[in-house]
């Protein structure tokens, strides 16, 4: 459940640490977001010498949330920290690599680009 | 102990039963060593009852788990007089004994779809060729992750012929094939086809250094093509 104000970690190469979420693309009024919703955020910590810095807007995918992700056969995944993919306008990842373990229905809402560089499906 | 005596007959004589009395008979009867107590009774009364006709000793669950070995004993002692003629009526009535999930694969049909998969992967990287794309790679990436078999990795020089690539692939597996593909419908930087057991990826040449998917699908077997004598063409 990210909505505006939340804090997320970055789980991919990009030089972003961590973002703040301060919009949810989709509809109007929208409350929350959950995995594989594509989030307006902003910069909040970013490592030195990389392309991104701190303040700047951009946009993330969420690929893990602290909230429970159920699944039709009764599978519950829950993630220890709430972590998000930076993308650029037309999708593609701002990394090259994306750490941690990712959910397989990223595949399915059109990320596959994120499953395919990262280390682990679930 | 006791209990788990009972588990086993249970299972042995009444791999068909599970069906009839369960109200999800694919995942009771795969999963028979994970029940309790609680789930397996409606089926044990069952098989006390169509067996009744010939025993007709109706006991319990609860007495049944204490006294244990010997329940059991006497139990199949019984059985094993007419197991044969209740199996054979099991049969008829519910046509097959054992239940098995439908995504378990056997061996050789796993084998199978690979080679489809690689046949049409094959066929997608000619495609490509066809269409001037350089440096086309086939890489076998099913032992490394689980969720597709082939990755085919391709140059394009410009996005409208990335958008020629995307199109005549499509082209093809939806007339020859009959897939549908997901992905990128606009030309992209980096342009991805997912046909499911093949995943196709298109890069322009700096994305394709940038994201270097060769180098972190480094273990994967790589498909020698045939076309691949011809060396990539440059613009």
């Amino acid at each position: 459940m990210i909505q505006p104000q939340t804090y997320l970690n970055v789980a991919d190469n990009s030089g972003a640490r961590k973002l703040m979420c301060i919009r949810i693309i989709g509809a109007s009024n929208r409350r929350y977001a959950h995995i594989g919703d594509v989030i307006v955020a902003v910069i909040k910590e970013a490592i030195p010498n990389t392309p991104l810095e701190r303040s700047e807007v951009i946009r993330a995918v969420i690929v893990r949330t602290c909230k429970e992700l159920k699944r039709n056969n009764g599978t519950i995944i829950r993630y220890d920290d709430n972590a998000a993919v930076v993308i650029d306008q037309e999708g593609n990842p701002k990394g090259t690599r994306v750490f941690g373990a990712i959910p397989r229905e990223l595949r399915q809402l059109n990320f596959t680009k994120i499953v395919s560089l990262a280390p682990e499906v679930l | 102990m006791a209990s788990s005596t009972g588990l086993t007959v249970a299972g042995a004589l009444l791999a068909g039963d599970f069906r009839l009395s369960s109200p999800i008979p694919r995942k009771v009867s795969s999963s028979l060593s994970c029940l309790n107590n609680q789930v397996l009774s409606p089926p044990y009364n069952c098989c006390w009852r169509l067996s009744g006709g010939k025993i007709l000793t109706p006991v319990s669950n609860s007495r049944r788990f204490a006294v244990g070995k010997e329940a059991e004993d006497g139990f199949l002692s019984n059985v094993s007089e007419d197991s044969d003629e209740m199996f054979d009526e099991l049969f008829n009535k519910y046509g097959k004994v054992v239940y098995r999930s439908d995504d378990q694969k056997s061996v050789t049909a796993e084998v199978d779809d690979d080679a489809e998969s690689l046949a049409f992967a094959v066929e997608l990287a000619k495609v490509a060729s066809e269409v001037k794309a350089g440096d086309i790679k086939v890489l076998f990436v099913k032992p490394l992750v689980y969720w597709t078999r082939f990755f085919i990795i391709a140059t394009a020089f410009s996005r409208p012929q990335i958008d020629a690539i995307g199109s005549r692939m499509r082209d093809l597996a939806e007339k020859k094939y009959g897939r549908v593909a997901n992905g990128d419908v606009k030309p992209n930087a980096w342009t991805l086809v997912d046909f499911g057991d093949v995943v196709v990826h298109i890069f322009l040449p700096p994305q394709r250094t940038f994201y270097n998917l060769e180098d972190f699908y480094g273990n994967a077997m790589s498909i020698p093509l045939p076309f691949e004598d011809q060396p990539p063409r440059r613009s």
